[in-house]
């Protein structure tokens, strides 16, 4: 079975047994507390309602006001600082729910809004994490030579170091100040910012909340929105790193396979013509020339390069080069090592026809 | 500056451009029927406060309570099928927060869970969306074929088209399945799935959290899980196709960037070789031959002729007799050059694959010239003879 079909169907059985094994952790560590919970709970509502004389029915009112009251205990959600709040959950997919749109044409704009946001906002952050994890390498190596290292090379372990203690820093420092506001204990606050900037954001705990903050303490408001956008590109470089090569396998290996066919189409013209180089090895150039040419020709028709402007230049091209470059054989391909996911190396086709010109005028 | 600097100055500025704008828009769509919803409940509140006598801390009390019920209201969270929903919103990012953690066990267990599960995910998504985004190439190239259409390949227009329409129509699936089972309405379930399938998670609108749905309906619950597993595998699948190969792009430059220095520094030993040195007696044509040869195969980079020379690397050993020895390579330079994988660490030469203006839909990442190691299976040659 080809590579990728392969790698797909282990993949999705990871995950199936992945989600099985965490419903089962889950399920053993939530939910007894959650019946003895729901038990204690009752219990207050029962002898409350017994206390007030509530009847069902006015139970089931208080309850619906209560829980639409909710959004608005922490203040005016809407205004824009609380818009922005919104917009920046939207975009970056973390969506706490803490406020979502409660008209309709919110709602309609908010669609709008992700379809074009999400794409931007998660190119810029791989654009931006790129730049950082580049940067990073070039002090690392900056480093290294200031120390008089022997090996001045910034290693992928390097990298990944790096990164990792970023992450966990800005966990850290995001941990120290919002449970500094928001009065909640570290490990809360380390919990809290872990689910925003990982975007899966439960909204169990939410920034920003305690009464009016969103309007009154403009410069911790300042912060928490820095702090997501920041947060968010650190642990985006380190996925730029360690998890964008993993994203483009597949398509890497259908390229390979794709080129790995287009070589073994190629191989009949290029037989054709050693068997007339065996019989006219007078003229050995010529078919030599000619299944080079055919090469150039097939590859350009691939390239949708400006074809027909070469065709009258590469003759004379080949009559220089000839048989000496014959001796040539080029290694395999594969990946190289750092940062990108495996590129494939093509020519460039502009540099080719600038290398022509220059061919031609020499000779 | 430099071009990738360029780019990534401008998508921040973008980002924040659009982030004021939503705000703007967000403001004025809700920020009225906010205010005007809030004095209704409060109102409301006033109203059933006079009517029960309750003071202030009774309400609060009243409150406190009927919110911490509120997840409990839709049924048992954290048994088994509660559990597997609440771990699909973890690692795909979704996070309802229908349901969360309350032990620090729990917790804890949730931020190591995510660690090795979101990564987990968007590799496989990813992997499948790709899988999914060849089939459907392939199967369009044989419909176009059987129609007989001039142009039997599969355009990149084709693939966003066909990659567009499934993604909404999977979207409208959704929002007639769950309108019918949540008593929703067509728009708030439609708004649902797309909430859903984008991996924002509001939780304004959450599926099973209705008459213990949970526990008591395991066929909406199995088809609730697959629609969004499948769901997310389409988003995946498109966001392949047309936002995968942006987030490649710096890197690729950087890379390309990399290569041309390291073409340019080769350019420069070249030239330097090229001055008239008299050659020892003994090597002098061939000295003088090899040198000028080393220039040009410098310059050959772009050339595809490595493709003929591959296909005689293949030739070599699949039919040895039909390459005449004297003009072939010497067989010792292809060996060497096959078995001296290890040796050369220069960015190898890829494969001469004109794949730039690829008009595939799947291709998402080429660079510029490839550097030369070919020069150096050239210098065994010389050796060999």
């Amino acid at each position: 079975m080809k590579k990728q079909n392969v790698r797909t169907l282990s993949l999705i059985l990871c995950m199936f047994s992945y989600l099985l094994v965490g419903a089962a952790v889950f399920d053993a560590l939530e939910s007894e507390s959650e019946s003895a919970r729901k038990r204690i709970l009752e219990q207050k509502r029962n002898g409350m309602k017994k206390r007030y004389r509530f009847t069902d029915e006015d139970y089931r009112e208080i309850e619906k006001v209560v829980l639409q009251t909710e959004p608005h205990r922490a203040g005016r959600q809407w205004k824009f600082a609380g818009s922005f709040y919104f917009a920046i959950t939207v975009i970056t997919t973390i969506g706490y729910g803490h406020a979502a749109p409660g008209t309709d044409a919110g709602k309609v704009f908010c669609m709008f809004y992700a379809v074009l946001g999400i794409p931007l906002t998660l190119v810029m952050f791989q654009s931006l994490g790129e730049r950082m994890n580049t940067f990073v390498r070039y002090l690392l190596w900056k480093i290294k030579e200031c120390l008089g290292m022997r090996k001045k090379e910034v290693s992928m372990e390097n990298m990944v170091l790096v990164g990792f203690l970023s992450c966990i820093s800005t966990l850290c420092i995001g941990a120290a100040v919002f449970s500094h506001f928001e009065g909640w204990t570290f490990f809360h606050a380390y919990y809290y910012c872990f689910i925003t900037l990982t975007t899966i954001g439960f909204g169990d705990f939410v920034a920003l909340q305690k009464k009016e903050d969103l309007q009154e303490k403009t410069p911790y408001v300042a912060f928490s929105f820095m702090y997501i956008l920041v947060g968010l590109t650190v642990i985006g470089a380190f996925l730029n790193l360690v998890v964008l090569r993993f994203l483009t396998m597949n398509s890497e290996d259908e390229r390979r396979d794709a080129e790995e066919q287009d070589r073994t189409n190629l191989i009949p013209l290029a037989m054709d013509d050693q068997e007339d180089m065996q019989r006219q090895r007078p003229s050995k150039a010529k078919p030599r020339i000619g299944s080079l040419w055919s090469c150039m020709c097939y590859r350009y028709q691939n390239c949708d390069s400006p074809a027909p402007s070469h065709h009258e230049h590469s003759s004379v091209y080949f009559n220089s080069i000839s048989y000496k470059v014959n001796g040539i054989s080029l290694s395999t391909r594969d990946n190289t090592a750092l940062s990108s996911p495996g590129s494939r190396l093509s020519p460039n086709c502009c540099s080719m026809r600038e290398y022509l010109r220059n061919r031609r005028k020499s000779v | 500056m430099k071009r990738q600097n360029v780019r990534t100055l401008a998508l921040i500025v973008c980002t924040f451009t659009y982030l004021l704008v939503g705000a703007a828009v967000f403001d004025v769509l809700e920020s009225k029927q906010e205010t005007s919803q809030k004095k209704k409940l409060d109102d409301r509140k006033d109203e059933l406060m006079n009517k029960y006598n309750l003071s202030n801390d009774n309400f609060d009390e009243l409150e406190g309570v009927v919110l911490q019920l509120k997840p409990h209201k839709a049924g048992v969270q954290w048994k088994f099928a509660g559990s597997f929903y609440f771990a699909i919103t973890v690692i795909t990012t979704i996070g309802y927060g229908h349901a969360a953690p309350s032990t620090n066990g729990g917790k804890v267990f949730c931020m190591f869970y995510a660690l090795l599960g979101i990564p987990l995910t968007l590799v496989m998504f990813q992997s499948l969306g790709e899988r999914i985004n060849t089939f459907v190439k392939y199967l369009l190239h044989h419909i176009k074929k059987c129609l007989k259409m001039q142009r039997a390949d599969v355009s990149m227009a084709n693939m966003v088209t066909i990659g567009f329409f499934s993604c909404i129509s999977t979207l409208c699936i959704g929002a007639a399945a769950f309108s019918h089972y949540e008593d929703w309405s067509f728009f708030h379930a439609y708004y649902y799935c797309f909430i859903t399938l984008t991996t924002i998670g509001f939780g304004d609108y959450v599926a099973l959290q209705k008459d213990q749905a949970l526990q008591n309906n395991p066929q909406y619950v199995a088809f609730s899980f697959i629609y969004i597993l499948t769901g997310l595998t389409v988003i995946g699948a498109f966001l392949n196709l047309v936002v995968l190969r942006f987030m490649t792009m710096n890197a690729e430059d950087e890379k390309r960037d990399a290569e041309h220095r390291a073409m340019f520094t080769r350019t420069r030993q070249a030239s330097s070789m090229r001055s008239p040195v008299d050659p020892p007696a003994t090597a002098a044509s061939a000295g003088r031959g090899f040198r000028n040869v080393y220039a040009e195969v410098l310059h050959f980079q772009s050339m595809c002729s490595c493709l003929w020379y591959k296909s005689r690397e293949k030739l070599q050993y699949s039919i040895p007799m039909i390459i005449p020895r004297d003009i072939s390579t010497s067989d010792s330079c292809v060996d060497q050059s096959d078995s001296s994988s290890g040796r050369f660490p220069e960015p190898r030469f890829n494969g001469c694959v004109c794949h730039m203006q690829q008009r595939s839909a799947i291709s998402s990442v080429s660079t510029g010239p490839p550097s030369l190691s070919a020069f150096r299976g050239f210098m065994k040659r010389r050796r060999s003879v």
